[in-house]
């Protein structure tokens, strides 16, 4: 492993996005960065407020059609390479809200998914395995 | 004279300002993010992860947005880090290092200081963004209530050290250090608590800390000014603002403070000093408050740090 590989994996910056999810997804996020138990940031995690920042996307909700282009458009602005990671059941089959007239997901139908994480809502480790698990893919493809 | 050159290339690239600041103001960086870490309870993140960020941003690719002005765009952060390394330079270290009488005064330091809060606002409208120019507006507002509290300090301070020197006042930094060598520090005179206290007020607002990040916040504004910057430039700012956490966390114990022991040991307890500062003024502020909103910010710098200044001014005018 390089230099910068190693540099890279020690420092990942990740950014939210919220596909119309119920906030359950969210406040696991927030839990998991804010909690002393669960605490992302020794691994070098960052939560940054700009797109143009990030190296990991971890996106919640199931994708309703309001915020499609928005979403996708958003995921665009994320410089390659990154990793995008499906945090709880919505994005990844739908969950509840599967069948409903407003859902244009699963979310891999648009993005290509790098690591999914279950759960309705899923655990901070969880949350954190799936972190370790996009650090893991993410320096692959430096 | 080519020696006397040399000696202050060497004093704004190498030591103390350019790479020692640098690393210096990164290890600080490092300290406040474990300090607030270790204050929630959490284990926080490695000393040397903002050099690992750093690295990290120098080896991605900086993406400049359509309907940028690209120049300006690109060179903001290169001035912010380049002020911020003369400004370093200009900092004495009580009884390891005098600053050149050629690098300038502190009025000329001054002016460095503010250098950083402009090319952010340069870099915010250069973007394009709407956030940058909302980032812009918040910076403009919260300097011109933070630079009154930084002004009436210094302008306290340099009068009671000019009245020690048979000056009416002394605009250099080398004497303020020597007036309070001989005559004993700054922070044990009564009279000088008030400048001291706006001059810490006024810390959190200048390095866009909490609850004074208002120009920079992520949740309101996307980081405002940052919003569009990324790789290399991105570190540049980042390093500007590593940069600036030494100078006026320097500038304050030099003001104030400055008793450090001759040689070798002077420049331990100077890292000692600004170390306790980082983690008292800055950490604990940023662990235990919530970001202000830009009125609120305004206003609390209009009254309370102002209201300090003047009277530490008065104070100190009255006693001389």
């Amino acid at each position: 492993m390089g230099f910068m590989q190693k540099v890279f994996r020690r420092s990942p910056w990740l950014y939210r996005i919220n596909a119309g999810s119920c906030n359950g997804c969210d406040v696991e996020l927030a839990t998991t960065a804010c909690i002393p138990r669960y605490d992302v940031e020794r691994l070098g995690c960052q939560y940054c407020g700009s797109p143009k920042h990030a190296d990991i996307v971890l996106i919640t909700g199931p994708l309703t059609a309001r915020v499609k282009d928005k979403v996708l458009r958003l995921w665009e602005e994320i410089p390659d390479p990154k990793v995008t990671v499906a945090v709880g059941i919505c994005p990844i089959s739908g969950g509840v809200f599967r069948d409903g007239l407003p859902i244009e997901g699963p979310l891999d139908r648009w993005l290509p998914i790098d690591v999914n994480v279950q759960g309705c809502p899923p655990r901070p480790q969880a949350i954190i395995e799936g972190i370790a698990k996009a650090i893991e893919v993410w320096s692959d493809r430096q | 004279m080519p020696d006397n050159i040399l000696t202050l290339l060497f004093a704004v690239l190498v030591f103390p300002g350019g790479l020692f600041a640098l690393a210096f103001g990164l290890i600080l960086r490092g300290l406040d993010r474990r300090a607030v870490a270790r204050m929630q309870r959490r284990v926080g993140p490695p000393l040397i992860q903002p050099f690992i960020d750093i690295l990290k941003l120098m080896g991605k690719r900086t993406m400049v947005p359509e309907g940028s002005n690209t120049f300006v765009f690109l060179w903001a952060p290169v001035v912010a880090v380049a002020a911020m390394a003369v400004a370093a330079a200009m900092i004495p270290i009580a009884g390891f290092y005098r600053p050149s009488a050629d690098l300038g005064d502190m009025l000329v330091l001054l002016y460095l200081v503010t250098v950083p809060a402009v090319v952010l606002m340069l870099a915010g409208s250069a973007s394009g963004s709407p956030f940058g120019a909302i980032g812009f507006s918040r910076e403009m507002a919260i300097m011109l209530a933070y630079e009154g509290p930084l002004l009436l300090a210094v302008v306290a301070v340099a009068m009671v050290a000019g009245h020690h020197l048979g000056q009416p006042i002394a605009l250099s930094l080398a004497d303020i250090v020597a007036v309070q060598r001989q005559q004993g520090a700054f922070i044990l005179d009564p009279m000088l608590w008030p400048a001291l206290l706006a001059y810490l007020s006024f810390i959190p607002a200048n390095l866009g800390f909490s609850p004074f990040d208002i120009p920079e916040a992520e949740s309101e504004v996307l980081e405002g000014p940052l919003l569009e910057y990324s790789g290399p430039a991105l570190g540049l700012l980042k390093l500007a603002s590593a940069l600036k956490s030494v100078v006026v966390i320097g500038l304050g114990i030099a003001l104030f403070c400055p008793i450090g022991p001759s040689g070798g040991a002077g420049l331990l307890v100077w890292a000692l000093q600004c170390a306790v500062v980082t983690v008292c003024g800055v950490s604990l502020a940023k662990a235990a408050l919530g970001r202000m909103r830009i009125d609120q910010a305004v206003l609390f710098y209009l009254k309370w740090p102002e209201l300090l200044g003047i009277a530490g001014l008065v104070l100190a005018v009255a006693n001389l």
